[in-house]
């Protein structure tokens, strides 16, 4: 081994001793544990070579470094320990989430199945209101007194008894309507709505002194709600007709009057007329403002002159004091209908009366004109 | 929210002194105080126990060095404190693994706690690239070390531990393992 070698060998190992002795320097400084006069020196020799203070600084991070690492495991393992006290899995299975997919599906989605509950709410609030609203301005009562809701009528009892003969016995409730009708004629042709008879088939008709008189239907039209009833008795006669039929159009807020039967005794209703159109714009009908029940149907409504010019046949359901009544001018078909040798005092409507009598001896005269319809 | 927690947790106060006073007991209490709370958390979001372990740890380990370094104000309560920083070092975690991170079931009020996180992210780098460095060195390297920087003790113990026939072979052995770590170290 030459002398150079052994010099270089020589010198790194000094090197090294002199790092090493540094390194102990540097650490007992760091540890607070050099002499007064130790450290100034120390510091002294920091000041004038930066490479000795860059070696201070870089040691300290690391010592730091390592000293914060061996804290972390520290509190790593005491954590552990403590994890280890815990019971993990009961845990779990109270915490975690619920097995059923519904419930998780529920928790996820809170605030969206909320949300769309509430719109889904609202709609139908709305959908519900709208139809209330609907229903007000299509509600539309017959006025009919309908006394029995069975729908059975004589005609399904006859198909009953061909039918099934063993259900011939069974006990058949006659359905009865009640409604109004008035004279046409002075031999009983006698005027009602249709749908007062639509169901029945065999009809009564009862004066206001309670006489009943059994009727045939001789005339029936539903598109207009207009029928006419014939009193069967040949010695049934009245004395010439006290009204005639006011076919020309009658003025807004004249007042109007209508006798009818919406119980056993007449009734008599006083309004005006409110509208020259019926239910949504019908111009078949006038509108009214006389309150009438159900049985009302089928009577007269009358001019303060006596004339008549309409036949009461319905009422909105939610408006009090609507009531519609078939304009006088569209019953002309139906009286043509009668076979004119048939007819004795035919209602006039040429003669139109002009105060002939006030309305109060008007009434008493007419009422014996106006019947209660009865159908059974 | 369901499920209200019912275990019985340590004041405020008394962890903060505990940890401060190196107390074994409080971190005991708080550890098993709040673990629940982030467990159901993790569960109900994509998470399974370990993850909840692991997570939790971490977040007290945010809260321990936060108020080992002095700068732990009680302005909010703990447990929204611990309920923040494990929540948001899910999140991270869950994004990395590109998991569905939307629709977040929540079960606790939240406070921004990210600079806190990502402080500790890096504390926790240091932490790993220390772990895998002081793995690499090998005996007896590595108990040198630990027994001359973490354990504290002194030359003369560790040249009587290692059966080193004087203290400056011992110096001499501790140096050369000392500059392998942090080769090793900043190697990593």
């Amino acid at each position: 081994m030459s002398a150079k070698v052994k010099e270089i060998i020589f010198s790194s190992i000094v090197d090294m001793r002199n790092e090493i002795e540094l390194e102990g320097i540097i650490e007992d400084y760091l540890n607070d544990k050099l002499t007064e006069g130790e450290k100034n020196a120390f510091e002294e020799l920091r000041r004038n070579d930066p490479s000795v203070d860059h070696r201070v600084v870089t040691h300290k991070t690391f010592v730091e470094s390592l000293a914060s690492y061996a804290n972390t495991l520290e509190l790593k393992n005491k954590m552990d320990a403590a994890h280890a006290m815990i019971d993990v899995d009961q845990l779990s299975r109270k915490l975690g989430p619920h097995p059923s997919i519904i419930v998780n599906i529920w928790r996820k989605n809170r605030a969206a199945i909320a949300v769309a509950a509430s719109f889904i709410l609202l709609t139908t609030v709305m959908i519900y209101s709208i139809q209330l609203t609907t229903q007000q301005t299509t509600g539309y009562e017959k006025m009919s007194v309908e006394l029995n809701r069975l729908k059975s009528s004589t005609n399904s009892l006859i198909r009953n008894v061909k039918s099934n003969q063993h259900h011939s016995t069974a006990p058949v409730k006659p359905v009865k309507f009640g409604g109004t009708g008035f004279a046409i004629s002075s031999n009983g042709y006698i005027l009602t709505s249709y749908h007062v008879i639509e169901k029945s088939d065999t009809v009564y008709v009862q004066n206001n002194k309670g006489e009943q008189y059994k009727v045939e239907i001789t005339y029936k039209d539903p598109v207009n709600d207009i029928a006419i009833l014939k009193i069967i008795d040949k010695k049934f006669s009245l004395s010439a007709l006290p009204y005639s039929l006011k076919r020309s159009a009658v003025g807004m807020g004249e007042s109007v009057y209508t006798l009818g039967y919406p119980k056993e005794d007449i009734v008599f209703g006083k309004g005006y007329l409110s509208s020259q159109s019926g239910f949504n714009g019908d111009t078949l009908a006038y509108q009214v403002a006389i309150d009438v029940n159900p049985g009302n149907s089928g009577g007269p409504l009358l001019d303060n002159s006596g004339n008549i010019i309409g036949i009461i046949n319905a009422k909105e359901s939610h408006t009090d004091g609507a009531t519609f009544a078939v304009k006088a001018k569209y019953l002309q078909d139906a009286l043509s209908s009668i076979p004119q040798d048939s007819v004795v005092g035919k209602i006039s409507s040429k003669k139109i009366q002009k105060h002939r009598l006030e309305p109060s001896k008007q009434v008493s005269k007419i009422q014996e004109y106006v019947f209660m319809v009865k159908g059974l | 929210m369901s499920n209200k927690l019912s275990s019985s947790v340590p004041t405020d106060r008394e962890v903060v002194l505990g940890i401060l006073n190196n107390s074994e007991e409080a971190l005991n209490k708080l550890y098993t105080g709040y673990f629940p709370m982030v467990l159901q958390f993790i569960l109900n979001n994509n998470g399974n126990e370990d993850d909840a372990k692991d997570v939790y740890q971490e977040g007290i380990i945010v809260l321990y060095n936060k108020i080992k370094g002095g700068d732990f104000e009680l302005s909010s309560k703990l447990k929204t404190y611990i309920y923040s920083v494990c929540r948001r070092i899910w999140l991270k975690k869950l994004t990395q693994q590109r998991k569905k991170t939307n629709n977040i079931a929540d079960f606790e009020d939240v406070l921004v706690v990210d600079e806190d996180v990502e402080h500790h992210e890096e504390k926790d780098r240091q932490f790993d690239k220390m772990q895998s460095a002081l793995l690499l060195l090998g005996e007896p390297c590595k108990t040198i070390i630990q027994d001359f920087y973490i354990n504290n003790l002194s030359m003369q113990d560790i040249c009587e531990k290692f059966g080193y026939t004087n203290t400056d072979n011992a110096k001499t052995q501790k140096y050369k393992c000392l500059q392998r770590l942090k080769k090793l170290f900043f190697q990593v």
